[in-house]
């Protein structure tokens, strides 16, 4: 995997956003941020960050705290995440850093950051209860194996959806 | 006779419908019954991506359904398991619990914390247990050099699942090979993840991690790779497939869900019963090795 050595640009303090840190920390979520010492055991154990070097979790930790607020929600990087929770299996704090994460794609989703599939997923859910359409074809062919027919009705989730204002999430252009 | 709730998921029910078979058969020929609930929706895990009170929002819904019908839930997804079992912990505390049902009031659902969530290979090890699947075996495996891949969620986060197996050194599906007859092969990339969670965003990640678990049994010998969860299934199955066009590769390397191989050594059909003709790899050469010669 070739890494881009280059050097980056100084960081500016006046760039940065002092309440980056307090804004994500108010979130239960991600109140181990508090506890993190900067390791790194969280990156060395990353399935990602051996494929990508740009995405690492103690380098994103230390982006909050920093108030790196735009780099931090703007980044592709942090939607490459597998969920695999191997940052936090090793972590000495105990800092759940899936959790923090999700506070953050959540923050960059708000922000008009989300991945158009997860948008697209959201939207099927409202009609079918899954991620899936469900067409003729797959019925019969669930006929042909004796498996039960699918109900594909999603009014009850599209109603819990609403309520949250998943709904409202737009896809990145 | 345990029962359960049959959590279906998305993919499985859609996509991989050989797991849900033979899922189904397997939990019959044991004494496991399951009830099937239509009302049950998406676990949620996705939309915690976006909107993480959406996505506990959804994963409670699910155990409201269940609750309702006294049951606890078998899953065969491993990312539904562990979504599904998470919400089960952040339920725990009662302040969240208040707010969700709060929330579910909506639609007429409340969860009260009793329906627990299981993975059917934790069903089959735990409630059914290797040796009263030893005395139920008919066919001879033991010619079957066999790859293991746990599956992320099946045992992470570590919390949501009281310590039954170890997500480090983990040991129930090997056992669960073993009960078969088939020989469960150790390798390095073990734990490695298939990277299938994040592949419709980006699928750089997950060419990346398949072909490196890939690489790495294909030095193992083995005969087939055993996984128990559909979206693991797609990765090292159908990808593999992309991967070889792609990436001028030449993998050969089948892949089972664990109750198709679990089916094969009770002696089930290979296709009535089982799916193994909609497996994306061949299997031929591996039935041909227990004896079966039927062209799938």
């Amino acid at each position: 995997m070739k890494q881009d050595n280059s050097q980056r640009e100084p960081i500016q303090v006046s760039k940065l956003d002092p309440n980056f840190r307090s804004e994500v920390i108010k979130h239960k979520d991600a109140r181990g941020l508090n506890a993190c010492f900067a390791c790194g055991t969280c990156t060395a154990g990353c399935s990602i960050s051996e494929v990508f070097p740009e995405y690492s979790p103690k380098k994103l930790a230390k982006m909050v705290k920093l108030g790196m607020k735009k780099e931090v929600l703007s980044s592709p990087y942090i939607w490459y995440c597998v969920t695999c929770h191997n940052c936090e299996q090793h972590c000495p704090q105990n800092v759940k850093f899936f959790n923090i994460l999700n506070v953050l794609k959540n923050m960059a989703a708000e922000k008009g950051y989300a991945p158009s599939p997860w948008v697209e997923q959201t939207q099927q859910i409202m009609q079918t209860g899954i991620i899936f359409p469900m067409d003729e074809a797959l019925m019969k062919k669930r006929k042909s194996f004796f498996l039960p027919t699918l109900r594909g009705d999603g009014k009850k989730a599209k109603k819990l959806i609403e309520l949250t204002g998943l709904d409202k999430i737009k896809a990145k252009k | 006779m345990n029962t359960y709730a049959l959590f279906l998921g998305c993919t499985t029910p859609t996509q991989v419908i050989q797991y849900e078979l033979s899922s189904r058969w397997v939990c019959k020929h044991l004494g496991i019954e399951l009830v099937d609930i239509d009302d049950f929706v998406c676990c949620g895990i996705n939309q915690i991506n976006l909107n993480q009170e959406a996505g506990l929002l959804l994963a409670a819904m699910n155990l409201a359904y269940a609750e309702a019908k006294g049951l606890d839930i078998l899953a065969l997804c491993a990312a539904c398991t562990g979504a599904l079992a998470e919400a089960v912990e952040r339920l725990k505390d009662q302040e969240t619990r208040d707010r969700v049902n709060g929330k579910l009031q909506a639609i007429g659902l409340k969860y009260n914390g009793r329906t627990q969530v299981k993975h059917i290979s934790r069903v089959l090890y735990e409630d059914v247990g290797i040796d009263r699947i030893k005395r139920k075996i008919k066919r001879d495996l033991s010619k079957f050099r066999v790859a293991p891949h746990y599956g992320c969620h099946y045992l992470k986060p570590e919390s949501a699942f009281e310590g039954f197996d170890d997500p480090d050194n983990p040991k129930s599906l090997h056992q669960l090979i073993s009960a078969t007859g088939a020989f469960p092969v150790q390798y390095e990339s073990l734990n490695l993840c298939c990277g299938g969670k994040s592949f419709p965003v980006s699928k750089k990640p997950a060419f990346y991690l398949v072909q490196k678990k890939l690489d790495n049994i294909m030095g193992k010998k083995i005969d087939c790779m055993v996984v128990q969860c559909q979206t693991c299934y797609l990765m090292y199955s159908e990808q593999q497939k992309v991967i070889n066009g792609r990436f001028r590769k030449q993998y050969n390397v089948p892949v089972l869900l664990y109750p198709q191989l679990l089916g094969i050594a009770l002696g089930g059909d290979p296709i009535n019963d089982l799916g193994l003709n909609l497996n994306a790899i061949s299997l031929n050469n591996l039935l041909a090795k227990v004896g079966i010669n039927k062209q799938l």
